[in-house]
């Protein structure tokens, strides 16, 4: 593999990377939304 | 049955993804020009296709609750719940065009950006859509609902600059792929292929992330109308 061919490469892994790490690290923040609303939900009814 | 449907949704979603990677990356020839960095192109046009689909969904909800605000306070809020779950989805598959982009430019021209005309306008949507969310985090007071609804229908206007400006202006950024005159369109039936499987995988992936978001804020709604009648009752 060239030189050039190997850069594009990195680059084309580069950008599936980012992709990815965006969309599960804003699936893993909205898991942790959902789970402290819901748990707050639970303690106002088990306050009541 | 509720939670089956879920998990059988999340199931073909996750599929679909992993049938679109694979498309991308091992069944769709490099282009002879480019070579192997326009396989950036099946995860960056559905991305972007996407936050234009989703800043849409932020427009009719800012719109609804424009119109619900006075009339229906809870269509309101739901309107405004879809508001800004579409804005900031939106935000997130646009912050992926616009980092897939400069890596593909990178090794296509040479550098990392320029200033042109669909370029510019992507960034400054982005800006605009960053400053919603804003907004909506720091500001307070009974009026930042309504300021951000016209904020979001502000920064929708500028979707179709960013769709046309290619069209409308000559660019760096390579030519409209569809809908761009006699000449455009995808040639090879592999690449057409990998394109519209990557761009259904994204579909699926991204209506169930702005569901989620979309709950979410309802049950965010829901917490602190319950807490605000509590603190009422407790007063009274």
């Amino acid at each position: 593999m060239d030189p050039a061919t190997q850069i594009d490469h990195q680059f084309v892994v580069a950008a599936y990377i980012i992709t990815w790490t965006l969309q599960l690290g804003y699936l893993a923040w909205l898991g942790l939304k959902w789970r402290a609303e819901k748990r707050s939900a639970d303690r106002r009814l088990h306050s009541r | 049955m509720k939670k089956t449907l879920i998990l059988l949704y999340a199931a073909v979603t996750v599929a679909l993804m992993i049938w679109g990677f694979y498309q991308a990356i091992y069944v769709a020839p490099s282009d002879a020009m480019q070579g192997e960095i326009s396989h950036i192109f099946y995860y960056h046009v559905p991305n972007a296709m996407l936050a234009f689909l989703f800043f849409a969904v932020s427009l009719l909800g800012s719109i609804g609750f424009l119109s619900f605000r006075r009339s229906h306070p809870e269509r309101a809020q739901i309107s405004d719940a879809w508001a800004l779950a579409g804005a900031e989805v939106g935000v997130i598959f646009c912050t992926v065009v616009l980092t897939t982009g400069p890596l593909w430019g990178r090794r296509a021209w040479g550098i990392w950006w320029t200033w042109d005309a669909r370029l510019t306008t992507t960034l400054v949507l982005w800006l605009i859509y960053v400053s919603y969310l804003l907004l909506r985090r720091f500001a307070a007071g009974p009026q930042v609902q309504t300021l951000a609804a016209v904020l979001g229908i502000f920064g929708a206007l500028d979707v179709p600059i960013v769709y046309m400006s290619n069209r409308w202006w000559r660019t760096q950024h390579p030519a409209p792929v569809f809908g761009g005159g006699p000449d455009s369109g995808i040639k090879d039936p592999a690449m057409l292929a990998a394109f519209g499987w990557n761009v259904l995988a994204w579909a699926a992936w991204g209506i169930f992330v702005l569901l989620l978001r979309y709950f979410v804020e309802r049950k965010h709604q829901l917490n602190a109308e319950a807490e605000a009648q509590e603190e009422l009752e407790a007063n009274a």
